[in-house]
């Protein structure tokens, strides 16, 4: 039997490599590579409109499935609509890994989408799969977190500063707690480099207050789900409920967890909370949560999507390829909480304007 | 010196199952790898009807059989423990542990990339053999003591990364890292003839640790051992068979390729960072079970680990590519599976069925 298996594996294995194939030396193998960019220098003055979008295929791929994405699948039929693109779709299946995210790119690069928007899982791999993908010819934007160090290999990186808006997060927690007292920050994984970014906001911010604002150790790596987050708010409030004056968050569940936790609890503890999810939009009106730091995931992917196509189609280049642009974030408090969505919309049409700029076009 | 140990080594062993092995004389057909080998087929040929692009070797082939490889070592992680009759669920940790001190070893030595993936494979030994050493001391079941060990990594590592690196990752890449993560073996050439650009040369870490693995189970005393201390402690002992030494040799085996698949996977992604393995808990069992590796221990199927994690990363391959959503991408990969190792239980039935009449 043993035998029989054996002599099995060896004939599939010479079929595979048979059917792989073995290749011959090119005469020339640096010839090879990316096929080369046939934009004209010229430089973009102006508003610069799609000439031709039909041979673009346009994929958005967050990390996983995260509420944070879901106007992303909108927005890819609108960017399809809108710019006239040979096809756009919207891919969550990379399960917060980066090997699996690799296999969804590589897939839909074999189904013959060239251009892509990604929210790499690892900032600090995310580099090497926009190499793989520029070397390939495809056009890639860095949508929603920028690699970390450096460098951007991507096209260019449309994401929210995290560390900026930690620290207005921050700076809303020390103002809705009177300047003074002990605040807690809440967030997500702990071995990501847009934590630690994050994390370095919310010091800067309570170590302008020259310790006046203390800050508890934080809590990290509670962002997996809404339970962990509802477990870790809970001990939280039940070990130092009382010498909490406000709770800084920085991820989405954490977010919802401490708005409805403090709220539950009936202390009178500040809460800023991060994005515009329903739950915390009525606790803004309500009072139960002091402010929110909203980001701007629609305009990320409207303004990636215009770009991507722009470079797909060869009509224009970035002048500063890898170039970072901040997507905007904005406080949101009572005063505002009905109108903030309009703030959000003309940063969407200057960030238009901005990438105007960066571009050179036919 | 050595009795005590090996009385708690026994009673450590002691997670017996009823073994059930393929039947002798039973057809060929019967056989498990040969019907998922023929699954892995049949699904190949099935999605590259519906997507022709499955066989696109730049994007399709060249990563499948990168992952395909990077997970058979991971089974074989797990199949070494399995072997005796243990299991390792800190293959995952021990991964990261050992990428860890390669890491270290790029940032702040500058050693080269061989000379670092020497590091890591002492490092998975050494932490494998601690394991082993811990079980075959104080009795304790393999399941508790890999478990706590996990937990003892998963708070070490963090705190080393956040003391050492500013993004917690080491991201300095030693000469020969990218040029592994991308070469295929188009890329060596005998004369004017080369390789398949669809097979990449990180595969041939996996190929060596096959031949190796593979090599000590069915050629030399020491595998020997191995199953049998899996399929009987007692009767190892009675034999002379240093089970205690043979519990610690097969949890640093584990060890030293749980840190090879942490390498490939490191190399693969681009950087060497914490979260490495932490997707390689399920994975390390799936490829050896689906193979036939008993979990009772004293049988194990190196064609077998490779065969069943090709099916899983094949089924999962072509769902993405058919665009499955989120939501239903687990639900086909389980009926799949389902229905792959129902078949396979149809075909053992059948088998016997059909002895049954000869006889």
């Amino acid at each position: 039997m043993t035998v029989v298996l054996r002599r099995t594996a060896l004939c599939l294995a010479a079929v595979a490599l048979v059917a792989t194939g073995c290749t011959t030396k090119p005469a020339d193998s640096a010839s090879g590579g990316a096929p080369k960019d046939d934009a004209s220098t010229g430089t973009s003055a102006g508003p610069v409109t799609l000439k031709d979008g039909s041979q673009v295929k346009l994929a958005l791929i967050p990390g996983g499935a995260h509420p944070y994405f879901q106007p992303w699948k909108t927005v890819a039929a609108v960017d399809k609509a809108d710019f006239k693109l040979g096809d756009a779709t919207f891919n969550e299946t990379g399960e917060w890994d980066q090997g699996k995210q690799n296999n969804v790119i590589n897939s839909l690069a074999a189904q013959g989408y060239n251009a892509f928007g990604i929210f790499g899982v690892s900032p600090t791999d995310i580099n090497s799969t926009f190499e793989d993908l520029k070397a390939k010819g495809f056009a890639v934007g860095s949508l929603a977190s920028c690699p970390a160090g450096d460098t951007n290999a991507a096209d260019f990186c449309l994401s929210t500063d995290v560390e900026a808006a930690a620290y207005k997060a921050a700076k809303a927690t020390i103002e809705a707690i009177g300047g003074e007292g002990a605040i807690v920050h809440l967030t997500g994984n702990n071995v990501d480099s847009n934590t630690q970014r994050r994390i370095a906001g919310v010091k800067k911010a309570i170590a302008e207050t020259n310790g006046k604002v203390t800050e508890l150790p934080v809590i990290t790596d509670i962002d997996k789900d809404l339970s962990t987050a509802q477990k870790a708010v809970a001990d939280l409030l039940a070990s130092k409920g009382k010498e909490i004056k406000g709770i800084v968050t920085t991820a989405y569940n954490p977010a919802v967890a401490a708005a409805d936790g403090v709220a539950s609890s009936k202390l009178p503890i500040k809460v800023v909370a991060i994005d515009d999810d329903a739950k915390i939009l009525s606790g803004i009106k309500s009072g139960g949560v002091a402010a929110t730091v909203t980001q701007n995931p629609t305009g990320q992917a409207y303004i990636g999507g215009w770009l991507l196509a722009l470079l797909q189609s060869k009509q224009c280049t970035m002048k500063t390829p890898g170039v970072i642009v901040d997507s905007g974030s904005f406080v949101v408090t009572k005063t505002n909480v009905d109108t903030y969505d309009e703030e959000r919309k003309a940063k969407t049409t200057a960030l238009k304007t901005e990438f105007e700029k960066q571009l050179s076009c036919q | 010196m050595t009795a005590p140990v090996s009385e708690t080594a026994t009673q450590a062993l002691q997670e017996d199952a009823p073994i059930e092995k393929p039947p002798r004389g039973a057809p060929w057909w019967a056989n498990q790898r040969i019907g998922l080998l023929v699954l892995v087929v049949l699904l190949g040929v099935l999605f590259g009807i519906l997507r022709p692009a499955f066989y696109n070797q730049q994007l399709v082939i060249f990563p499948l059989l990168r992952d395909i490889a990077m997970f058979t070592v991971v089974g074989l992680a797990q199949l070494c423990v399995l072997s005796i009759g243990h299991m390792n669920l800190a293959v995952g940790r021990m991964a990261a542990f050992s990428m860890m001190l390669t890491g270290i070893s790029y940032d702040l030595f500058h050693l080269t990339l061989y000379s670092g993936l020497l590091v890591g494979l002492v490092a998975g030994t050494a932490i494998g053999a601690l394991a082993g050493w811990v079980i075959a001391r104080t009795g304790v079941n393999s399941f508790v003591v890999t478990l706590a060990l996990d937990f003892l990594l998963l708070g070490l590592i963090p705190l080393v990364y956040t003391g050492l690196t500013d993004n917690a990752a080491f991201v300095t890449k030693p000469p020969g890292m990218r040029e592994l993560r991308n070469y295929s073996l188009a890329d060596v050439c005998v004369g004017n003839v080369c390789g398949s650009p669809a097979v990449p040369q990180l595969a041939l870490f996996a190929v060596v640790a096959m031949a190796v693995v593979g090599w000590i189970y069915a050629r030399t005393r020491l595998g020997r051992e191995l199953l049998m201390t899996g399929s009987s402690v007692k009767a190892a002992e009675l034999s002379g068979i240093p089970t205690a030494r043979r519990v610690i040799t097969a949890h640093a085996m584990s060890g030293c390729l749980a840190a090879l698949a942490g390498f490939m996977l490191a190399v693969s992604t681009g950087s060497i960072k914490a979260t490495i393995g932490e997707e390689f808990m399920l994975p390390s069992f799936l490829g050896p079970i689906l193979g036939g590796t008993l979990l009772a221990g004293g049988f194990v199927s190196i064609w077998g680990t490779l065969i069943g994690t090709a099916l899983t990363s094949v089924i999962r391959k072509g769902l993405d590519l058919l665009g499955v959503g989120l939501e239903s991408l687990n639900i086909y990969l389980g009926l799949i599976l389902l229905v792959a190792l129902s078949t396979d239980r149809v075909r053992t039935v059948l088998s016997e069925r059909q002895e049954v009449r000869r006889q």
